[in-house]
């Protein structure tokens, strides 16, 4: 999976959990800057870990500060597809 | 330092009758059911098909990213304040917030035990614990008002928003606050807590007349019909209702607290009748001119609750109109309380007494004037509510209407 359809699909993972403009959503905009708190960011890991079937740890999960940090961590995590 | 006097300046519900004190006077007035087939959730493997659920049009799209007992409270809570104009007239650390519930975020828990038992994953949302709760609908209400004074949640099955409102009532006489939110919150429509009802055999399934299931006193009671919402009163000390002009809808009096000390589930006349002695304080069983009853339509609590009332007002008993709203809105658990003392003073500050609807013929156990089937006009003074939980944990508060002020 490319860094640009994960990116794309955890803007729409953090759309349906938050109502955010999309200039607030860069990758290096640090996620509270964009209005999302400690719970709405347990929710979102909790969808990231559903759709792409992966398990985030809680060290890598607590590292996360934006949604550049998130691709990174999703793509270590997503199996390579054959 | 003298008590102060408690005023009521805002109400506010959601309730099976829709949403507002509006909707819930016009259904009182035109002894309405609010009791319906449910909707929203698939009740096709429960024999309990029905229930005093809240119209999706009422509540649809207000408050997203709680449980749905926490958006009932908010919904119920934004009214009352509305109409108390509570907003910047308040100081944040003398206001309150005492919201009662029963059960909690029942939804949610459903929801996420439901995933794993049923569909056999292995995980539950991290908003399973924030939003099951059972002070999250109080904590909710207390951040969107900015109340940062004493908040929390009784949680006494039936009777927890008759503690609340207490509980508030209380604490602004005794100068902790200066106003309070105070009300309950429920919402146990779910497929779990169904389930466990019917086990209990004291649900009225009627599915196919469920505005005729809750007939409380009536010799052919089958038992309780459960319901959900919340109803919230602004609760004021009287010279912080005064000094912002600020228009008094009604007072509370009183307020009576007992336990059974007993049977988990069997009521007791006795702690019923010393919760409403205590609720009367030096008032006379003459100057009541209403009684909101419990009135569950089970078996036992009618006829229990009948001579607790009989005990304390003896002859008077006969004379004073005592009715059962829960034959309109079904038993909403921990809200019951709450919304059943804003229909009251709702009802009696437009004139005119809810009736207990569904009653054709009274068990002879049952032998008051529980005004049956229409409402009644009259002007009341002062009124009792009932509340009596599981437990064995009762409240009962007395409430002056605008027409004793």
């Amino acid at each position: 999976m490319t860094r640009d359809e994960i990116q794309r699909q955890l803007i729409d993972i953090i759309r349906k959990e938050k109502d955010i403009p999309d200039e607030k959503l860069s990758l290096e905009t640090p996620l509270a800057d964009a209005g999302i708190d400690s719970l709405d960011a347990l929710t979102i890991l909790f969808a990231i870990e559903e759709q792409f079937h992966i398990s985030i740890p809680d060290d890598k999960a607590r590292a996360m500060r934006t949604l550049g940090d998130m691709v990174d961590v999703v793509q270590q995590l997503v199996p390579a597809v054959e | 330092m003298t008590p102060s006097r408690v005023a009521i300046t805002g109400l506010g519900i959601i309730s099976p009758f829709g949403r507002g004190r509006e909707a819930a006077c016009d259904a009182l007035r035109n002894a309405r059911s609010g009791v319906r087939r449910i909707e929203n959730i698939d009740t096709s493997e429960l024999n309990c098909r029905i229930g005093g659920e809240v119209p999706a049009e009422a509540h649809r799209g207000s408050f997203k990213g709680f449980d749905r007992f926490s958006r009932f409270a908010l919904i119920a809570a934004e009214e009352a304040a509305e109409q108390a104009n509570v907003r910047g007239s308040v100081d944040p650390s003398r206001f309150g917030v005492i919201i009662g519930t029963g059960l909690g975020g029942c939804e949610t828990l459903d929801a996420g035990f439901r995933r794993v038992y049923k569909d056999g994953q292995s995980r539950v949302p991290p908003t399973t614990i924030p939003w099951s709760m059972y002070n999250a609908a109080a904590s909710a209400v207390s951040a969107h008002f900015g109340a940062k004074g004493p908040a929390y949640t009784p949680v006494s099955a039936c009777a927890s928003s008759a503690h609340a409102i207490g509980q508030a009532f209380q604490s602004i006489r005794s100068g902790q606050a200066d106003v309070i939110l105070a009300g309950g919150a429920d919402a146990p429509l779910t497929f779990g807590i169904i389930l466990a009802w019917e086990s209990m055999r004291v649900l009225a399934i009627d599915n196919e007349h469920p505005e005729a299931a809750c007939r409380p006193f009536s010799a052919d009671r089958k038992g309780l019909v459960l319901a959900e919402g919340a109803a919230v009163l602004v609760l004021e000390s009287w010279e912080h209702a005064g000094k912002r002009g600020q228009a008094i809808l009604g007072e509370i009096v009183g307020f009576g607290i007992t336990s059974d000390a007993g049977h988990l589930t069997d009521p007791s006349a006795d702690g019923a009748a010393r919760a409403i002695r205590m609720a009367l304080g030096d008032l006379r069983p003459t100057d009541i001119g209403y009684i909101n009853a419990h009135g569950t339509a089970t078996r036992a609590n009618d006829a229990t609750e009948t001579a607790a009332i009989k005990s304390v007002f003896e002859e008077h008993a006969y004379r004073v109109p005592v009715s059962s709203t829960k034959s309109m809105h079904g038993h909403a658990m921990g809200a019951s309380g709450a919304i059943e003392i804003v229909s009251s003073l709702v009802a009696l500050n437009d004139g005119f007494v809810p009736p207990t609807i569904n009653l054709r013929t009274s068990d002879p156990a049952c032998d008051l004037d529980y005004v049956p089937n229409a409402p009644r006009d009259a002007g009341v003074p002062l009124f009792l509510s009932n509340s009596f939980g599981f437990g064995g944990m009762n409240g009962v508060v007395a409430v002056r209407t605008i027409h004793g002020l």
